[in-house]
């Protein structure tokens, strides 16, 4: 590899992931400037993973499909309250809860996504948008069915609708005796530290097993195995470990190790499927529909199944975010309501663009986007002296990223296009030219 | 489908749409006769017959339910003396009670329900009586309470600030204060209310100093809490000196601020409680988003401060002579009712009171009071069909025009919906069906149409805005909530400098399209590198540009103490009343009534105005350039026109009428209202063109004028009905949310679908 390959890889590396650089960078001048305490921020850094990382990877299948950010995975969500507030009304509690009101928000989001995907089929090119409004449009049923048909024309108990009236309570408490708080997170809390060697240590493991059963090279499993090891002994430094363990006052940080598993099961899911014929056609549908189409791909249901499954990953998303540390209280009409925007712009940020996307870009988006969640607040107020400043940066940011975004994605399509028609235009010069 | 299959349908919907006229037909040939039965001279006296009857039953079912309720208490008295009674449940004295009640009652009933002996012709003399007496008072009442909710508005209104009088003790000055700003007040006839609207002030001074203070003090624990990060940091602080020091120490905005210092010290030790124990302190983690607020345009009369003036107070006084009378008479008849004890009676008197004075009513009405007493048992079988038919005719006549539209739309709905659309075919049936509903909850049309006027003229020139950009190939400008921020900022810079009346409205309108300039320029620029993707684009691009001016909002070096906070002593405040400038002086330039619909003359013959120039540029040479650059880039650029150029033309002209429209908007709302609250304006703007018929790529100034009125018309009269229909509200918010965002998507369907593949 001469110099100047190296030097065209590093400017184009740097051109495909420029929001994810400038985040990162925002991000570390936003932890110090803020000066909050590491032990905090690490913290609340995980617990926000741990919450929003199951949501944003539901971004990823329609991606792929060509179908852009499908900001209707508020849809998804509302499918998944609709299942919670059923549960919380027949007084099922702790993990049977979570498994029905995932139960009842399967078919819910099938049907839901159903009718999602066969209206964007009737929008192709406006994907975004049209899942936006639609995601609006769908908040308005939404509160037809809890304010007007809940409760009135649906009998629910008296413990989730309004004393005298028709319509669910504002808010529902998940704590106490609905017993639903942390009904997953709490299943296993183990410390931070030992779930990272054991995270390390499967990586090691996994990268020999396979490397003997011949499916990689010496090269990368040595790679994956020196990686694994830094990480595990950067952490080791007793200036860093001391963070997590809670040695210098705060609280010692542990893992949700279920959550996390159901986070890294759908990871897997996600890599999964793209290796198996649906995959091949969502990419293909992706890429080109045309060509697709001419393939003998439907294309149309292809999409509406690529929706389907966003649509009942981000419900199920939902209920692992609603039941997370910190939470506690289920905000009827408003649970929702960001869940497309905050997803959106961390997949975004995480270096993720209108039609490709990882796995990898999600979790280090959500990571990235929290990091300035968690810190812009003290941030701004120490810059600013006002800390309500800080509340609107984040309001800016999340949109500022995906405007962003949408704009980079566009310029280059527009580029890409001109360069086209120039390209077209000088072949058919040059045949003109030929034929003299 | 086969020749006979087509047939067949055809023949069916043929013989369904006959059946449907037929029953729509029947319908109303029935309403016409009831209201030909109304008009029978025998129809009247009978209804009147009714009246009197009713007039008795009053009084005997007021006796039963007297006895019947002596029969209860007795019989709870009887068994409290029992020894077991405390052994016994209280469904059990519950039952038994009702039970002896049910007695008594069937025993009265028996007694008294008879009235057929009476004499109705001394009776009649003396109701008529009282319906003069009370008719007199309540047009006299009626008129008074006019006078007073009149002034109470202006009253209201006038003062921009309560706070300015608290601590104002002296009734006389407060008095004089408020004469000053409303010369009426000081007139003669207004001096009863002088203690009455001092009160008034003093109370709503008291309220507002409250919600101040709730403000000041939510800012300072918001501070408070963004500044201790950890709230366990600070369980070690046992002493509340200590503690209340170092919150000082870490947010400076608490010196001096020692009022709220025990408030302050039992929340922050409640935090810091929780934060020990582990428990949950629920974040608030998804910023709600404030819908535009649609309230605060009305003033609402608090009757609790009126006062009789002596007038009225004497006619009341001959009412109730009036009521003595007949009840003496009504003694005659029923000996039993001497005995009856005063609360009783007064009950009796409120429920008799509204059947007699009916008499002015309509006649559905009248019936179904009448009825209400039983009445109707003097009128045999025929006659009470009749008159029923008679009462019933208005709701006939409603369904069979409503069963007569539907027919209509149904044997006719291709070609409506080849030259309307489909959503605007529904809306449009909606609006209809909605102004038939008013009828039916009794909702003063005339009050609709002046609150639907209005609403045209707040919202016409916003909706205006997404014209240029429609024309000139952008497609709907979502993100000319730059230009409503343009307008808001000449708003608010207008207030800085205390400018007052047409001077500050010209001054924010032309200040506002000129801040737009450059702003629409950076934004086309933006757009015309994103070619096919502009809607999405606007639409975050406004998000964020939104999102960033309410840091500067923050910010900006505004000082006048009128308008930024006060505690912080920078940064402006979310709502800001436009009292003492410039609201509504359009919607009263010219104003007057007719009908009974007041109608903002200068409001719409501004946005009129504003149509009519917008028309007159689409027929310059540069607008047709514009409208052919807009139409077909590729022949426009052909042709010679430079189709950036004209997009970049329509985008300034958008963001620059979208920045008078919010100045427009606001004088009619009365506030402007700065932060997130523009944020969903260009998306009302969007659904109220495309409900006039506008696509995403073409658009006239007609598509503008009728969608607004079809919007709003049906936003204002939905909100009314749903109100009245179910209780609580919520509904209408629900309409205007699936409504907007419905016909934007529909417009989706239509404009990108399968035309890239």
């Amino acid at each position: 590899m001469t110099n100047r390959n190296i030097g065209k890889t590093v400017t184009d590396n740097l051109k495909k992931y420029a929001v994810t650089y400038l985040f990162i960078a925002i991000s570390v001048l936003f932890i110090i400037v803020s000066g909050l305490d590491m032990n905090y921020v690490c913290s609340q850094l995980l617990l926000r993973l741990n919450r929003n990382a199951f949501i944003v990877l539901a971004l990823i299948i329609p991606i792929i499909a060509g179908m852009g950010i499908n900001f209707a995975i508020t849809i998804g969500a509302m499918a998944a309250q609709i299942g919670l507030l059923l549960t919380i009304n027949w007084k099922i509690t702790g993990f049977t809860g979570i498994l029905v009101a995932a139960a009842i928000t399967l078919p819910l989001a099938l049907f839901f996504g159903f009718l999602i995907g066969k209206l964007l089929n009737k929008m192709k090119g406006q994907e975004t948008i049209g899942s936006l409004i639609l995601g609006y449009f769908a908040n308005g049923a939404y509160q037809l069915l809890f304010l007007f048909i809940f409760g009135s024309i649906i009998p629910l108990n008296d413990n989730v609708t309004i004393v005298g009236s028709s319509g669910v309570q504002n808010t529902l408490n998940l704590t106490g005796s609905t017993g639903l708080y942390m009904a997953v997170d709490g299943i296993l809390q183990v410390p931070f530290m030992i779930s990272l060697y054991v995270l390390c240590a499967a990586i090691i493991l996994w990268s020999v097993v396979k490397y003997l059963r011949k499916k990689t090279s010496v090269h990368k499993m040595v790679t994956s195995i020196a990686i694994a090891a830094v990480i595990a002994i950067v952490f080791s430094i007793p200036a860093i470990s001391n963070i997590f363990n809670g040695a210098n006052g705060g609280r010692k940080i542990t893992v949700p190790v279920v959550t996390w598993i159901f986070v890294l099961l759908l990871c897997v899911f996600n890599t999964f499927i793209m290796k198996t014929r649906l995959g091949q056609k969502f990419r293909a549908v992706g890429q080109n529909r045309t060509v697709a189409n001419s393939s003998g791909i439907n294309v149309d249901r292809t999409r509406v199944i690529a929706i389907m499954i966003s649509t009942v990953l981000a419900g199920w998303g939902q209920i692992l975010f609603m039941q997370s540390d910190g939470i506690g209280t289920f905000q009827t009409y408003a649970a929702h309501e960001q869940v497309g925007l905050y997803a959106g712009a961390a997949i975004l940020v995480g270096g993720a663009s209108i039609d490709r996307a990882t796995n990898l870009q999600a979790l280090i988006g959500t990571f990235l986007f929290h990091s300035l969640f968690i810190t812009a607040q003290s941030a701004a107020s120490n810059l600013f002296g006002d800390a309500a400043v800080g509340e609107y940066f984040r309001a800016f940011l999340s949109y500022g990223v995906i405007a962003l975004a949408l704009v980079l994605y566009a310029w280059r399509g527009a580029q890409q296009r001109k360069a086209d028609s120039l390209r077209l235009e000088s072949d058919n010069n040059a045949k003109a030219a030929k034929k003299k | 489908m086969t020749q006979a299959a087509k047939k067949k349908t055809s023949m069916t919907k043929r013989i369904v749409s006959i059946v449907l006229f037929a029953l729509s037909a029947v319908l109303i040939i029935t309403s016409i006769a009831g209201f030909v039965i109304r008009g029978m001279d025998s129809t009247a006296a009978k209804l009147n017959e009714m009246r009197t009857s009713a007039v008795v039953h009053v009084a005997s079912g007021g006796l039963v339910d007297g006895i019947a309720a002596e029969a209860n208490a007795a019989k709870l008295k009887e068994l409290r003396a029992l020894p077991n009674f405390r052994s016994m449940g209280m469904d059990e004295v519950k039952a038994l009670c009702a039970e002896a009640e049910a007695a008594a009652r069937a025993e009265a009933e028996a007694l008294y329900s008879d009235v057929s002996g009476v004499d109705a012709d001394a009776l009649v003399g003396k109701i008529d009586a009282l319906e003069s007496a009370l008719t007199e008072y309540n047009e006299l009442s009626a008129a008074q309470k006019a006078a007073y909710a009149e002034l109470y508005t202006s009253v209201y209104e006038s003062v921009a600030d309560w706070t300015d009088f608290v601590g104002e003790s002296d009734d006389e000055a407060l008095f004089a204060a408020l004469t000053e700003l409303v010369p009426g007040l000081g007139e003669a006839e207004n001096t009863i209310y002088k203690d009455s609207f001092v009160k008034l002030a003093r109370d709503l001074a008291a309220v507002e100093l409250e919600k101040e203070n709730a403000e000041l003090y939510e800012q300072l624990f918001s501070a408070v809490t963004a500044a201790v990060a950890d709230w366990s940091s600070l369980s070690e602080i046992a002493d509340d000196e200590a503690l209340w020091a170092k919150l000082v120490e870490l947010t400076p905005e608490l010196n001096g601020q020692d009022a709220v210092r025990e408030q302050l010290l039992t929340d922050v030790k409640a935090q810091i409680a929780a934060a020990a124990s582990g428990e949950v302190t629920t974040e608030a983690e998804a910023e709600t988003e404030e819908a535009v607020e649609e309230t605060a345009t009305e003033t609402v009369v608090d009757y609790g401060y009126f006062v009789e003036s002596e007038a009225v107070a004497a006619s009341g006084a001959v009412a109730d002579a009036a009521f003595d009378d007949l009840w003496a008479e009504l003694v005659k008849v029923i000996p039993d009712l001497d005995g009856l004890d005063k609360k009783t009676k007064n009950s009796i008197q409120e429920t008799m009171m509204t059947v007699v004075s009916s008499g002015s009513l309509d006649f559905s009405t009248r019936y179904d009071i009448y009825v209400a007493q039983k009445a109707d048992s003097v009128l045999s079988g025929g006659t009470a069909f009749q008159i029923k038919l008679a009462a019933n005719a208005g709701m006939y006549l409603i369904a069979g025009i409503a069963l007569l539209l539907l027919t209509l739309v149904y044997t006719f709905w291709k070609p409506l919906t080849r030259k309307l659309g489909v959503p605007r075919t529904i809306i449009t049936l909606f609006f209809i069906y909605l102004c038939l509903a008013a009828e039916i909850y009794n909702i003063s049309v005339s009050l609709m149409l002046g609150n639907v006027l209005v609403r045209v003229g707040m919202y016409g020139i916003l909706a205006l805005a997404m014209l240029p950009g429609i024309q000139c190939g952008i497609g709907l400008n979502m993100g000319m909530t730059l230009g409503c921020i343009a307008g808001l900022l000449s708003t608010v810079i207008s207030l800085q400098y205390d400018m007052t009346g047409a001077g500050a409205l010209i001054f924010s309108c032309v200040l506002g399209a000129l801040i737009a300039i450059p702003l629409g320029w950076a934004y086309s620029l933006l757009l015309n590198r994103t070619k096919g993707d502009e809607m999405t684009i606007s639409t975050y691009v406004g998000f964020s540009f939104v999102s960033l001016m309410c840091i500067g909002w923050m910010l900006l070096p505004f000082n006048n103490t009128k308008i930024i906070w006060l505690l912080r002593g920078r940064g402006l405040r979310v709502t800001h009343s436009l009292l003492g400038s410039f609201a509504h002086l359009l919607d009263n330039f010219l104003a007057f009534k007719i009908f009974g619909v007041e109608i903002p003359t200068g409001l719409l013959l501004f946005f009129l105005l504003c149509c009519f120039l917008m028309w007159l540029f689409s027929r310059s040479k540069a607008g047709i350039a514009m409208s052919a650059a807009g139409s077909n880039p590729r022949f426009a650029e052909a042709s010679g026109i430079n189709v950036d150029r004209m997009r970049t033309l329509g985008t300034i002209l958008s963001t620059m009428i979208a920045a008078i429209g919010i100045v427009v908007y606001s004088q009619a709302f009365g506030y402007a209202q700065l932060y997130t609250a523009p944020r969903q304006l260009g998306f009302i703007a969007a659904s109220a063109i495309l409900i006039g018929g506008a696509t995403v790529s073409k658009a006239k100034v007609s598509h503008v004028i009728i969608g607004v009125f079809l919007f709003e018309g049906v936003l204002a009269l939905g909100q009314q009905i749903a109100n009245a229909a179910v209780a609580g509200g919520g509904l209408s918010e629900v309409m205007r949310i699936m409504i907007s965002n419905g016909i934007i998507l529909y417009a989706l369907t239509q404009s990108g679908g399968a035309s890239r593949d």
